[in-house]
């Protein structure tokens, strides 16, 4: 709604060792250009509804959500279900990209409606791998009707 | 006169003969009523009788009610006490399992809570290699190897861990397998990852009875037990390893044998132990989870694991398991 950077991808994780290294495995894949980077559930809702410190900062919506679930202060379900139960942002793709194999989170997650479940695998290879695969297929495979 | 006197007479005694009459009805009457009444107190001592025969038979009855009440109420004691036993059982037994839930998630979440500085650990010194590698020497790439290595090691713990600790929340699944056929794929699928080596599997002439368990988890007992008498066996030029069936050892026990190093019997009580070795990672890799592993599927299916060894000529691994006879 505003003449801001278009963000294609916006990545919510607390681990800042986690998000270095997502951000660089993207950035390796010129996959970063467009990239917001937040470190908790009460940010992400404030950049994606445009509320609180993000107010000026509204955006249309961007191609894909990647979302953990261990969050401070709004964790990563509550995140999702906002998403999805607000007509202004169901729309937008949203993976979880966690640690919990935990069924009962898969559980929550699909209930809620996301768009797909990845756990991070433990050796660093096997992660950079997941990362690459997922930035590629929703920022250049996948057909959003976001933008 | 006399007619009146006749009949007064007359009347006075019909009068007086109707008296005597009505007198005499009202003996008989009162007679009568004196039977009657003579009757019913007869009737009246046999319906006492009777009464008395009845309240005996009541207090016999009363008796019998309180001796059945007596033997209810003992039973009921019994019963409470059978109660109070299986409350206190199934008291211990819930204890139990939130105690190994607990544990079990703990060293579950232990598990998780490793992966994550781990993976920064693998990543950043991956991202200095690939950034800075031209600008360190020798010795410093070296060193930079060395941390990699170490992450490495220390994934593959964390992953034996993980999959020691699912071990304990996984459901079985049963079905009867061929001890046999499943070994010889395991070798054959383990064999197959040493090229240059020669390693030869016996089977003993025994037929070996199927066993009724978890397929996964049986195979992942083999696949312990096989590779680490491969691993053991590497300084020989000729690995042999034999599996088989021993009817009489027991209740009936399979083993693998190989002619490997072997390990000194005074360290048996580490062999099963989890992180315990008898080997410096040097001289044969490893995490020390393999055989805590197959104590723990081998105990989850009621059998036993035992183990011989001498040094320098080779170690044989026992166990039996449910349906083995």
């Amino acid at each position: 709604m505003s003449d801001q950077a278009e963000f294609e991808i916006i990545i919510v994780e607390d681990d800042p060792n986690d998000a270095e290294l997502i951000t660089r495995i993207l950035r390796k894949h010129n996959l970063a250009n467009k990239l917001v980077l937040l470190k908790d559930g009460a940010d992400a809702l404030d950049f994606l509804f445009g509320q609180g410190n993000f107010a000026d900062k509204y955006d249309d919506g961007p191609k894909v959500i990647l979302l953990d679930l261990k969050l401070p202060k709004v964790n990563g379900i509550e995140v999702l279900r906002k998403i999805k139960s607000d007509e202004r942002t169901k729309k937008i793709p949203v993976v979880i990209l966690t640690s919990s194999r935990e069924d009962c989170d898969l559980k929550d997650a699909y209930d809620l409606g996301v768009n797909s479940y990845v756990t991070k695998p433990i050796k660093f290879d096997e992660f950079a791998k997941v990362v690459a695969d997922l930035g590629m297929y929703w920022l250049l495979l996948n057909k959003s009707l976001t933008k | 006169m006399g007619s009146t006197a006749m009949t007064e007479h007359g009347q006075t005694l019909t009068e007086s003969g109707n008296l005597r009459e009505r007198l005499e009805a009202s003996e008989k009457t009162q007679r009568a009523m004196m039977n009657i009444l003579d009757d019913f107190d007869e009737e009246r001592r046999n319906f006492q009788l009777i009464q008395k025969a009845t309240l005996n038979l009541l207090e016999d009855v009363d008796a019998e009610r309180q001796n059945s009440n007596e033997a209810q109420r003992a039973l009921l004691n019994m019963l409470e006490d059978i109660e109070a036993e299986r409350f206190k059982a199934e008291q211990a037994n819930a204890l139990l399992e939130s105690a190994n839930k607990e544990l079990e998630a703990f060293s579950y979440s232990v598990s998780h809570d490793l992966r994550a500085p781990l993976r920064a650990i693998s990543g950043f010194s991956q991202a200095v290699m690939e950034d800075y590698a031209p600008r360190l020497d020798d010795e410093g790439r070296r060193y930079l190897g060395l941390i990699q290595e170490n992450a490495h090691r220390m994934g593959r713990l964390i992953d034996d861990l993980l999959a020691f600790s699912r071990l304990g929340r996984q459901q079985m699944i049963k079905s009867t397998i061929d001890m046999e056929t499943m070994t010889k794929s395991v070798f054959e699928e383990l064999a197959a990852q040493e090229p240059g080596r020669k390693i030869k599997i016996k089977f003993t002439a025994h037929a070996s009875p199927p066993v009724y368990g978890d397929s996964s988890m049986i195979r992942q007992v083999l696949v312990n037990l096989l590779s680490n008498a491969i691993k053991f066996t590497r300084p020989r030029e000729n690995a042999q390893i034999e599996f088989g069936y021993l009817p009489k050892l027991g209740d009936g026990a399979y083993y693998i044998k190989d002619n490997g190093v072997g390990f000194d019997m005074r360290y048996l009580n580490k062999l099963f132990g989890v992180f315990q070795r008898l080997h410096s990672v040097a001289e044969f890799e490893g995490t020390g989870v393999g055989l805590a592993l197959v104590n723990r599927i081998i105990a989850r299916h009621g059998g036993r694991v035992w183990a011989e060894g001498i040094v320098d000529q080779g170690a044989t691994f026992y166990f039996t398991l449910p349906g083995s006879r």
